[in-house]
């Protein structure tokens, strides 16, 4: 079974409940963890992962470059990109911003001298494996900065993730999802048999989950949700009212607790730092009814 | 003149000193426009506690095939590279629409003219909303299901241009891929938000190494400035030489000025302070630009 969890957006403490429930989930089930926020990646640091078993560059993403000896300084390149990549150097020279540039090669099909512009494949970031110390591997991603294509760096991701679940007779994928819903949400859930929505009793929280919500509907996967700091906004209701209206059973509120900071300057998931908090109880709540609901 | 705010990871609080930075500002009689250009999930017109006003639809290009003049030749499908476009077994060219990005490869390479028609799908929207505190707010915003947020944050900043009224600032997405560079392109200034956590320590150097390489003198504000190790914070700004300008503490007031949608810089709590002191130093780097 693969499960996403997701929240549209970050800060909400998707990845410290994540790792709770990874901790929660260890003993009884075999899983491996995937952190499919290429841009912020975190799970490892929660699960005190200090070295990687190993590491594949991540090709594919492309940018054009323009050789400036052939250019003949037209500017339709400049005139025709659709996303405003081109500018003109302080020496007259048409560039290319490789940390803009979507690689779409439209420069490279209107440009009168052939040749002068080549699309290149660069490294768009970085695959990562590791095995934590609580037993379960983890599979994390990181983008390089300024590059695209941080939905085809999550695909590849989970596509790792797949073979590891063959390799090793795996039953899960729990797949941390990115912030947003973008390429990388989408190939967050694509292929998700559940989504878990994690959201604070914020208007701004709601508004980003809303929106995570629908794209899980695009997949029709069955969502659940779990309120975090669910005590911190006592007059807002919304969350509540939502998911009653949507159907979308609420697994548990997660109080605010600052065990949950402390436990996260100490890269330990909070129910391993503070099982006692009422944080931990929480969560440990959450983990039996997931237990029970999704994973049987 | 426009300077951006940006930081490594969500929730750091981003959008909170964009909206309070841009009141303040204000307040000191700086002419602003604000753009919230964090098309995924923008948030700024919920922190403002304001609606979204004058919708306009993104209109994104889109090829139609007319087959009765397609030739089946490929030509769209091979140069397409997003593979929005896949053939049949006998050339028959048909498009994933989510895929496509809008390039125009393909119409650019098809041989036959009329074989690829124009047309066009929403992938979302911007906004220009007028604000109680003075200023305006240009918000992009991408529709759910779409991929690809490129275009909304180039369309978001096309009309934000458009609209601007002094300075531009712009509030970005989290993260530090291409559409962020994008938001952050032609800005004089980066103001990094920054948590000094182990996690936010991590994004805070991806934060300050785009900045070095897009080549714009970075400030760092960090937020919930008590929860964490604010030396290593300092370290790494050192390493990257940006400044630490502002040191926000984890305040209660603040959480509560969020969820309210009330800009604390408009409040008597101290916390408005910070907001002000910021403000000053941004107002002194623009000079009399504005
Ligand atoms: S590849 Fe596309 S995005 Fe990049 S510079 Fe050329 S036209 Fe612009
Ligand atoms: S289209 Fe080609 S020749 Fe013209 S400015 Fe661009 S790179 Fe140079
Ligand atoms: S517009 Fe670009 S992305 Fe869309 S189908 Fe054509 S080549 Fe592909
Ligand atoms: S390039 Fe034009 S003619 Fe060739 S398959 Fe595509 S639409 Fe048909």
């Amino acid at each position: 079974m693969q499960i996403a969890i997701a929240s549209g957006k970050g800060g909400v403490g998707k990845s410290t409940i994540t790792a709770s429930l990874l901790y929660l989930l260890k003993d009884e089930y075999s899983f491996v963890a995937v952190d499919a926020d290429a841009e912020a990646p975190n799970l490892g640091l929660l699960l005190g992962v200090t070295k990687w078993d190993e590491e594949r560059e991540h090709l594919g993403a492309k940018v054009a470059r323009i050789n400036t000896e052939s250019c003949i300084r037209c500017g339709i390149c400049y005139e025709r990109c659709p996303y405003g990549c081109i500018y003109i150097d302080d020496e007259g020279n048409y560039v290319v911003n490789e940390l803009t540039c979507e690689g779409c090669n439209v420069c490279g099909l209107v440009c009168p001298v052939g040749g002068t512009i080549s699309l290149e494949e660069v490294r768009s970031g970085v695959i990562q494996k590791a095995t934590t110390k609580y037993g379960f591997p983890l599979i994390s991603a990181q983008l390089d900065v300024g590059k695209p294509e941080s939905g085809k760096l999550v695909t590849d991701e989970k596509e790792w993730a797949k073979k590891l679940m063959e390799e090793k007779g795996l039953e899960h994928m729990i797949v941390d999802s990115a912030a947003g819903i973008g390429c990388q949400v989408i190939a967050s859930l694509g292929g998700a048999d559940v989504a878990i929505l994690i959201a604070e009793p914020t208007p701004a929280s709601l508004s980003d989950v809303q929106r995570a919500y629908k794209v899980v509907q695009h997949f029709r996967e069955p969502a659940y949700l779990i309120i975090n700091k669910a005590d911190i906004n006592p007059d807002f209701n919304g969350l509540e009212k939502w998911a009653e209206r949507e159907g979308i059973p609420i697994l548990g509120r997660i109080p605010y607790d600052r065990a949950i900071p402390e436990s996260m300057s100490m890269l330990k998931p909070v129910v391993e730092a503070f099982p006692d908090s009422k944080a931990s109880r929480a969560i440990e709540g959450i983990a039996e009814t997931i237990k029970e609901e999704l994973l049987g | 003149m426009q300077i951006a705010v940006s930081g490594g990871k969500g929730g750091t609080g981003k959008s909170t000193v964009a909206t309070n930075l841009a009141v303040a500002l204000r307040k000191l009689g700086v002419k602003l426009t604000l753009a919230d250009l964090d098309v995924e999930a923008p948030n700024d017109h919920i922190l403002l506690g304001v609606e979204l006003a004058n919708e306009e639809p993104v209109n994104q290009f889109m090829p139609r095939f007319d087959y009765s003049k397609c030739t089946k030749c490929r030509k769209c499908a091979e140069v397409c590279e997003e593979h929005a476009i896949i053939t049949m077994r006998d050339g028959t060219p048909f498009l994933m629409p989510t895929l496509c990005s809008g390039c125009r490869a393909c119409e650019i390479v098809c041989p036959v003219p009329g074989a690829i028609l124009e047309a066009f799908r929403t992938i979302g929207h911007t906004y220009v909303t007028p604000t109680p505190y003075g200023f305006t707010l240009v918000t992009g915003r991408l529709r759910e299901g779409e991929e690809r947020s490129m275009p909304l944050v180039v369309e978001a900043r096309k009309r934000a241009e458009k609209v601007r009224e002094g300075l531009l600032m712009v509030d970005t997405a989290a993260g530090t891929g291409n559409t962020v560079s994008k938001a952050i392109e032609g800005s004089k200034l980066l103001i990094a938000v920054t948590e000094p956590t182990p996690l936010g320590i991590h994004d805070t150097e991806l934060i300050l190494e785009l900045g070095r390489l897009m080549g714009i003198p970075t400030w760092v504000v960090v937020n919930r400035a008590d929860l964490g190790d604010i030396e290593k914070v300092r370290a790494l700004a050192e390493k990257y030489g940006a400044q630490i300008v502002a040191e926000i503490p984890y305040s209660e007031n603040i959480v509560k000025s969020y969820v309210e949608g009330k800009p604390i810089a408009l409040t008597d709590y101290p916390e408005a302070e910070i907001f002000k002191g910021l403000a000053d130093r941004v107002a002194e780097f623009i000079g009399g630009d504005e």
